[in-house]
């Protein structure tokens, strides 16, 4: 869903060891407020998840309208990770989180209070720009603040706590289910849960410095070093600086790649990996389950109110195929392999659920196969194909195309997964879930080849060698 | 008196580099580069003896390599030709991506020689 920050690893700047100290509380305090950023990004896309079904009824929705509410958010997000990069530039990465978490806040306010369509839109829309804001900026405003040994466990716990907040968005709604769930407005009570994440958002930016790296790049050496001093103990400090400058020019750099530059067979080529690697992996149809779980299992034979629980699950193999994926799998296995495998899996498994939702006939025992392929396809969807999608792609570019490479990627990625949300609803309407997993399988064989045929391994060499196998036009 | 030469990264770069070295051999002459690729060019058949100073893309105002190539000829008052190599673009192509050529034909304020591929 997210990508992490590119692993920076400057040359040449030796540093101090880390030392315990006062400012070791100012680091831990910057990491809560990390997996808060995060946890917001989850809940707020797997909110909709269990509030959709009450929502439907309350505000009369259509198949159409339904892939609207969801989907307007996704359009939302694409628009806020463009905007983000330019406020990132301008206001700094604190201005810009802070002001995300307003929107955050007025977004959910918006949603929860809306009477109709005509102001639910919208609000889905301003949040949408909150969460592709906060998708875009968090983990870079992270990494530029840790300590270079602590950045990789950080970008880690920043996954991590998006598929945490999916899943405490479906336990919360499973909940509030249980409870109110005979009031036609329950959904309210669950989307207003999302200002909660909000607010702690705000108040921990309130007390969060600036980061370094963007002092640095205005000039500001003395405001750079002052934060510094303030997460660092003086020596260590000190030292940094150097890193930093480092990274600030290594970011600048980054940015040189424009729209001209597509006049180049091999950049184009790389693009075209990079936007096909993203599309491929929302075309597993994985935000369709994270966004519309429970009216799935509802489909396969569940009642409404076993669908709601029966979808906790979706998140709790969410959560472990994701740990797994980053304490066990993504350092041991190639890259390509790892993806490639992926594919395979999740692409078998929507074949089962196409078969499975044709020859069975309606009922109990359905219900529980299609949940469980549903898990089995959550986990490996999480374990092979959402950290490491985004650490082969950024591992695909060389420093100079990255900013537009990584750019293009994620707008893609997000148009993709708006498109595919809005679509999924209606499909299943007309075509059944056999219809739509039938898509997903036949989308999931192309995916398949596509890759095989241009990803490159991006693990176990050097950002260096791969540019200049790419820019002699060796792809392998 | 200085020749500057933009090699962007396709054939007509490989050719503008060419006439250029032949140019401020000529000419006895120094040499600046302008590498519009995103990655490294390859100097090595600049003679020993010509004078060469490469300039590189880096940064947000480097996007557009025209812009780069009119702040390296504001940046070297001391250049009075520059060499750009040419080809066909489809009017698609145009659309998309922009003339660099045509830019700096008109914008450039030293007279330009411009290499075709044809003629090699």
């Amino acid at each position: 869903m997210t990508h992490t920050a590119s692993q920076d690893t400057p040359r040449g700047v030796e540093l101090p060891p880390l030392q315990p100290g006062p400012h070791q509380r100012r680091l831990d305090l910057i990491a809560v407020v990390a997996t808060f950023g995060g946890l917001l990004f989850g809940y707020d896309t797997g909110v909709i998840n269990g509030a959709l079904e009450p929502m439907k009824a309350d505000l009369g929705l259509t198949t159409v309208t339904e892939g609207l509410v969801t989907a307007t958010l996704l359009i939302g997000a694409a628009v806020g990770a463009l905007a983000s990069g330019i406020l990132n530039d301008r206001l700094g990465r604190k201005q810009t989180l802070t002001i995300i978490a307003v929107v955050f806040f007025v977004g959910t306010l918006g949603c929860v209070f809306a009477p109709g369509l005509g102001v639910m839109l919208p609000s889905r829309f301003v949040l949408g720009l909150a969460v592709g804001a906060a998708s875009a900026t968090v983990p870079v405003y992270l990494a530029e603040l840790a300590p270079t040994e602590r950045r990789g466990t950080l970008s880690g716990r920043n996954e991590l706590a998006i598929v945490l907040g999916q899943m405490l968005a479906f336990v919360i709604n499973a909940i509030i289910a249980s409870l109110w769930g005979q009031h036609e407005g329950v959904w309210r009570y669950m989307l207003a849960v999302c200002a909660i994440p909000a607010v702690f958002l705000f108040l921990g930016m309130l007390r969060m410095p600036e980061s370094p790296r963007w002092l640095i790049s205005k000039g500001r050496q003395e405001d750079a070093l002052g934060v510094l001093m303030q997460v660092r103990t003086e020596d260590r400090a000190r030292a940094e600086m150097a890193e930093v400058e480092h990274l600030a020019d290594e970011e600048a750099e980054s940015q040189t790649g424009g729209l001209s530059d597509l006049g180049v067979d091999w950049v184009r080529r790389l693009i075209v990996i990079g936007c096909g690697l993203a599309a491929a992996q929302q075309v597993t149809g994985i935000n369709s389950i994270m966004y519309y779980g429970t009216q799935l299992l509802t489909e396969a034979g569940f009642t409404a109110r076993a669908a709601i629980i029966a979808n906790v699950a979706n998140g709790v193999l969410a959560v472990v195929g994701t740990a797994i994926c980053l304490f066990v799998v993504i350092d041991r296995v190639a890259r390509r392999k790892l993806i490639i495998f992926g594919f395979v899996a999740t692409t078998t498994i929507h074949g089962l659920i196409t078969v499975v939702a044709t020859v069975m006939p309606a009922g109990t025992t359905r219900a529980y196969v299609i949940l469980v392929l549903c898990v089995t396809f959550v986990f490996f969807m999480q374990c092979c194909l959402n950290a490491p999608v985004w650490v082969a792609l950024s591992e695909l570019f060389p420093l100079r195309l990255r900013g537009i490479g990584m750019g293009l990627s994620i707008l893609c990625m997000w148009l993709v997964n708006a498109a595919l949300t809005f679509a999924f609803p209606v499909v299943v309407g007309v075509a059944g879930l056999q219809g739509m997993f039938g898509i997903f399988f036949v989308v999931g064989l192309v995916a398949i080849v596509f890759l095989w045929k241009m990803l490159p391994n991006t693990s176990g060499r050097s950002l260096e060698e791969l540019e200049e196998s790419f820019s002699q036009g060796q792809f392998v | 008196m200085t020749v500057m030469v933009a090699v962007p990264d396709s054939e007509e770069g490989v050719r503008a580099l060419e006439a250029a070295i032949a140019e401020a051999g000529e000419r006895g002459t120094g040499l600046v580069v302008v590498n519009l690729t995103l990655g490294e060019i390859d100097l090595a058949d600049v003679p020993e003896g010509m004078a060469c100073e490469l300039v590189g893309r880096k940064g947000r105002t480097d996007r557009d390599p025209a812009d780069t190539v009119l702040h390296a000829l504001s940046a070297h008052p001391d250049v009075d030709r520059l060499v750009i190599g040419v080809a066909r673009r489809s009017p698609v192509g145009k659309l998309l991506l922009g003339s660099l050529s045509q830019r700096l034909i008109l914008e450039a304020d030293v007279p330009v020689l411009a290499v075709k591929l044809t003629a090699h």
